[in-house]
């Protein structure tokens, strides 16, 4: 069993709104960088299925090279192998074309995990591209995945719960995060293991990107002011709470 | 513009969407899926008791080559998902999700960065995909009903095994005029409880923060944000939750935000109008009984 996760490197996601910052329409390059957390939770997922299976586990991605010691953390985690493809686009259309290409240069691969959405973009659409590039079928919001007589049972969280859904050869998932999924810490050895594993370099190729124009991209202002109510006495902060919100006609 | 919409048979969605389609067109043309009458006015309307986007997905690019569609609207969802990036690879189509406003010469915008940035992009060639945030644009009352005519699914790459939507007793999340939401910061399932209590005194419901999905202490269906519900009530408490970005962009609507977070700093407070900086379990049982007694 080979699986593929797709896992890209982000900005800090977790930097507050108040000290976010733009340089050139993207985020500042001040922001540490980090793995997408949807990623690290795709890569979670495909390590347990790795050792259900006694399968290998290749992590892909199209960024800098700079994002290489970002990624080993997968490999501390599990991953055999990375490949990165060298490249600086936003466009959707373009990464996908160049993650199959790197998809394409390793065999067999029975299973592609991607995140949910990318921490930067935000936007969940990647895989689905290149499920539809690939020829097979795309499924978003996968909380979990099981290899039973040569098909794949998967569970999709839905709106309204979930979903077990069965198909056979290779797919396309995207994987939310649930309780099962919470990506591991890795121990101090494996991390150091990780740092002689595989990684292979591929040069982007052409690929048509889309027609969307980017205009402008800006930051949108926080106009909200806090009144703190004082809490010394529980009973009395509850009381001018239930007061304000129903002064200003909230309840 | 040509504009097809694609949605469950769902009034609020398909009304939203109707809505939208109002920047491109006069009468939208739909692809229902589920059972039942299609809500609302179409030019052409089909229908298809599949929902299940890998199996959708062939029949729907025939249908857009063969009709032309220049606009293709889903809603943010699994569907939607599941079909947008397929379609846009399918129809050589630019695909924008997520899209929270639209302007006139096909410019829209979409926030980014967990919504700590908003990009406007403007779309240079049709066939277009589109997914729209839901909540950011009011459903069309949708009148009366429109036949329809069988969608043909040729085969089914997946099938559906099981389907098991959980029992919410109450208010839908979704609808409820007040929240209260767990964060990580309420420290167990149980005390997950203290919150449904007082959620029970307004007519509200329940939230999460994925830090509390996370910790197993709230089901999925529960977590508020950019990659959970989009509600928009009149109040919204946020108990135990940090405020990262990526929440707020599930309440951006909400009218009044309450934070109660032992750590005065937390960012939360910078969206919030009122603000209890201490432990939870102080105010909360308070909160309940001022509630119960003011009735
Ligand atoms: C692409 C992407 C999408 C995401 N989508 C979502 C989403 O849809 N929804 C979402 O919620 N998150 C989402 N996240 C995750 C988000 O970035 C945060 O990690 C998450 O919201 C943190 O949850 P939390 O606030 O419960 O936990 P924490 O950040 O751990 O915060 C816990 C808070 O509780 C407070 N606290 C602790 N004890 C107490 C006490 N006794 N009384 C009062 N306060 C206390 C602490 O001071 C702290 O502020 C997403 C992230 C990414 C990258
Ligand atoms: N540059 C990239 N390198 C590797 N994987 C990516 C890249 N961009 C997107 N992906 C994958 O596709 C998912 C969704 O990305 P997006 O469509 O940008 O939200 C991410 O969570 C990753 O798994």
């Amino acid at each position: 069993m080979h699986i593929a996760v797709l896992a890209k490197v982000v900005p800090d996601y977790l930097v507050p709104s108040m000290d976010f910052e733009l340089s050139n329409n993207r985020a500042h390059e001040r922001f540490s960088r980090m793995l997408g957390l949807y990623d690290e939770n795709a890569i979670e997922t495909a390590i347990q299925i790795k050792e259900k299976t006694s399968g290998s586990l290749t992590l892909i991605s199209y960024g800098s090279e700079n994002d290489i010691q970002f990624l080993r953390k997968g490999a501390a985690m599990g991953a055999d192998q990375l490949i990165l493809v060298k490249g600086t686009s936003d466009d959707a259309a373009v990464i996908a074309g160049n993650l199959v290409t790197a998809l394409q240069s390793i065999d067999n691969v029975d299973l592609v995990l991607a995140g949910q959405q990318s921490a930067d973009m935000d936007r969940g659409v990647v895989p689905g591209i290149l499920a539809q590039m690939l020829g097979v079928p795309f499924i978003p919001q996968i909380g979990y995945v099981d290899h039973e007589n040569g098909s794949w049972t998967v569970t999709q969280i839905t709106a309204q719960g979930k979903r077990e859904l069965e198909f056979s050869g290779p797919g396309v998932l995207s994987i939310t995060s649930i309780p099962e999924n919470v990506p591991r810490i890795p121990a101090v050895r494996a991390i150091f293991a990780a740092k002689k594993k595989p990684v292979i370099k591929l040069e982007s190729t052409d690929q048509k990107k889309m027609a969307l124009n980017e205009l402008e991209v800006a930051i949108p202002k926080i106009e909200c002011v806090c009144e703190f109510i004082d809490v010394e006495d529980p009973g009395q902060a509850v009381r001018i709470l239930l007061n304000r919100l129903n002064e200003e006609r909230y309840l | 513009m040509k504009t097809l919409i694609i949605e469950n048979i769902d009034l609020k969605k398909i009304g939203e969407l109707k809505t939208v389609s109002r920047y491109f067109c006069e009468l939208p043309d739909i692809i229902a899926l589920g059972e039942g009458d299609i809500p609302g006015n179409y030019g052409k309307a089909w229908q298809s008791s599949q929902t299940l986007p890998p199996n959708l997905l062939p029949s729907i690019v025939q249908l857009a080559k063969l009709e032309n569609y220049e606009v293709i609207l889903l809603s943010v969802s699994t569907l939607g998902t599941g079909l947008a990036g397929p379609l846009s690879a399918a129809l050589s189509a630019p695909v924008v999700t997520e899209v929270t406003a639209i302007h006139s010469d096909m410019v829209i915008e979409r926030p980014i960065y967990g919504g700590k940035a908003i990009i406007k992009q403007k779309i240079e060639s049709t066939p277009v995909v589109l997914t729209i945030r839901r909540k950011y644009f009011e459903p069309e009352v949708l009148e009366g009903h429109t036949s329809s005519i069988p969608l043909n699914i040729e085969s089914e790459k997946v099938q559906l095994i099981s389907e098991k939507n959980e029992q919410t007793d109450g208010v839908p999340l979704e609808d409820a005029p007040v929240v209260v939401s767990g964060g990580r910061g309420i420290g167990n399932a149980d005390n997950f409880s203290l919150l449904q209590t007082l959620a029970d005194q307004m007519n509200g419901a329940v939230g999460a923060s994925r830090g509390a999905v996370d910790e197993g202490w709230a089901s999925p269906t529960r977590q508020i944000g950019q990659t959970g519900k989009i509600v928009a009530p009149s109040v919204y408490f946020a108990v135990g939750v940090s405020g990262a970005s990526q929440h707020l962009a599930g309440i951006a609507n909400s009218k009044c935000v309450v934070a109660i977070n032992k750590d005065e700093e937390a960012n939360i407070f910078n969206r919030a109008r009122f603000g209890l900086v201490c432990d939870y379990q102080k105010i909360i049982p308070q909160l309940t009984q001022a509630i119960k007694e003011n009735r």
